[in-house]
């Protein structure tokens, strides 16, 4: 196979190759690498490539398979980690300079876990400082810019792992996601990703944003390669106070039942409203496209739901800051200017603005499982708009209005946060521009394969996600 | 909404007194707008959750754990 052919395999297709000895892990790890090298000066996905570790993970994986020692579907398999992930003996900044020499002696349970299946840790990618941001422009690391465009920006804040695995230098990678950080830059570059629900992935030895709403996942390019990966880091965690014990489910095997019979909510005047008119297109005829593999869509109320933005900035301002108050002290003048001013807003709330917002994040879930009664999922777009220039600080989405930034990313995949929901962005087609737009699928608590199910069935049914920036 | 309230470097001052956050001049004058913004937004949901419906409501900093949509 050549290395240009090998860039676009998904991760169950060189498993697959892998895993009958026609593909070498070391040639498909090798052929990761050059595009490493090749693209990422432009994009900046990554902040430390391991290139000498990643050869001999995959030189060690070849040998066992060749001795008949095959380890699944992830065995010899390139993904990148967030660096906001713990991988002992390689740094790990999130981001910061705070913690630019950080070299943690032990693994987060999500790199213990992809390490026993033998994946290979290309590298660790580019963040918001602290995943507190959605644009990841980073001022320690450099901005990562959007492979479909790179004057656009990639979202945030896993915009370094949505750009990897978007331009073919890993097959697969974790992200991080608090009020949206998998789901935004997955999005904005046309790939899978999913935000679990809270306790069913371990967030043992990962740099923490907000506590009560930090979760860790699998971003790729494919629903099928999603939950190859979620299979691998999901389940119960005893290192992690949040973890959950209910069980998992057969994820892949769900993928087999197609989309027929499921029902598809839709909120009345907010999924659809105030978003840019391609997005809404756009959402539009996926909706069209899943009503003819046989799904229902209904509308459904939800008159709590607009308080959400007020209600995940005050939660997700003041539990960073009371992680980052010490170094706020002392080391103040090592955060960037945004990420600092944030962290200064969160030690000035009052502790009853902080309560009221967790007790409306309990009224928002009893509204969700109120509707859960009548459909298996709601659909909203990822974002009400397209990726907007690197650097800008406002967005416009409809009548020439032009908004912060900061809200309006917040829209819709703060919802899911909120209320302890699993949500899965996956690429439904581009504007005019050629951009990607990406659609929320929200599920029940821990009803992940739901979300899979629909989201495969969809993918079998159309070809957004078979496209690739051009490079 | 209500009005944002008068939030000025000199409350700021007062809040980072509290808070033992000593802060700039410069920062403090900066933070007073973007913070009488979100305090605003917070207060009305202060206002929202006060409503005699949500009596029963208790702050959730952990999910119970039960899947299939049992709150």
């Amino acid at each position: 196979m050549t290395a240009t052919g090998l860039l676009d395999l998904t991760i169950r297709e060189a498993g697959l190759e892998i895993e009958r000895a026609k593909l070498s892990p070391v040639e498909l790890t090798e052929a990761m690498l050059q595009r490493i090298a090749r693209v990422d000066k432009t994009l900046n996905a990554y902040i430390t490539v391991c290139s000498e570790q990643a050869r001999a993970v995959a030189q060690a994986a070849e040998k066992m398979i060749l001795a008949g020692y095959h380890l699944g579907p992830l065995h010899g398999i390139p993904v990148a980690l967030k660096d906001n992930i713990y991988t002992r003996g390689i740094r790990t900044t999130a981001g910061s300079k705070i913690l630019a020499d950080f070299v943690p002696e032990d693994d987060a349970t999500v790199t213990t876990r992809l390490k026993r299946a033998g994946a290979v840790i290309v590298g660790k990618t580019n963040l918001h400082e602290f995943a507190w941001g959605g644009t990841t422009d980073n001022p320690h690391y450099g901005t990562c810019r959007n492979p479909w465009n790179p004057e656009r920006f990639p979202a945030g804040s896993s915009g370094g792992s949505g750009v990897a695995v978007a331009a073919r230098t890993c097959l697969g990678a974790l992200g991080t996601d608090t009020g949206g950080s998998i789901r935004l830059p997955s999005s904005v570059n046309g790939i899978v990703g999913i935000r679990p629900t809270i306790g069913r992935v371990s967030n043992h030895n990962v740099v923490p944003l907000a506590w009560t709403m930090d979760t860790v996942s699998p971003m790729t390019r494919t629903v099928e390669d999603c939950v190859l990966m979620f299979e691998v880091i999901a389940g119960y965690d005893p290192l992690d106070d949040h973890s959950a014990q209910t069980p998992l489910s057969d994820y892949r095997g769900e993928l087999t039942r197609g989309a027929r019979g499921l029902r598809v909510g839709l909120i009345r005047d907010y999924s659809l409203a105030h978003v840019q008119p391609a997005v809404g297109d756009t959402i539009r005829a996926a909706l069209r496209t899943l009503e003819s593999l046989g799904v229902e869509v209904e509308e459904i109320a939800m008159p709590s739901i607009h308080g959400n933005i007020s209600a995940q900035l005050t939660i997700e301002s003041c539990e960073p800051s009371t992680y980052h108050q010490e170094w706020l002290r002392t080391r103040a003048a090592d955060y960037g200017e945004d990420v600092r001013t944030l962290l200064e807003l969160g030690e000035l709330y009052l502790a009853t603005h902080y309560l009221q917002a967790q007790r409306y994040r309990n009224v928002l879930r009893k509204e969700f499982l109120r509707g859960f009664e009548r459909v298996d999922v709601f659909v909203t777009p990822t974002l009400p708009f397209t990726a907007t220039p690197c650097g800008a600080t406002t967005v416009t989405i409809e009548n020439g209005r032009e908004e912060n930034m900061l809200s309006a990313i917040m829209q819709f995949t703060g919802v899911p946060s909120l209320a302890g929901l699993p949500a899965l962005s996956l690429p439904v087609g581009f504007d005019a521009e050629g951009l990607p737009v990406g659609m929320q699928v929200i599920g029940r608590p821990f009803a992940e394969a739901t979300l899979f199910r629909l989201g495969h069935a969809y993918q079998q049914a159309t070809d957004w996600h078979t496209r690739a920036p051009r490079l | 909404m209500n009005p944002a309230p008068p939030v000025t470097a000199e409350s700021i001052d007062h809040l980072c007194a509290l808070a033992d956050l000593p802060l700039s001049q410069a920062r403090r004058r900066a933070l007073a707008p973007i913070l009488a913004e979100l305090v605003a937004a917070a207060n009305e949901l202060n206002r929202t959750m006060a409503h005699a419906r949500y009596r029963g409501i208790v702050p959730v900093v952990r999910f119970p754990e039960r899947a299939g949509g049992a709150a």
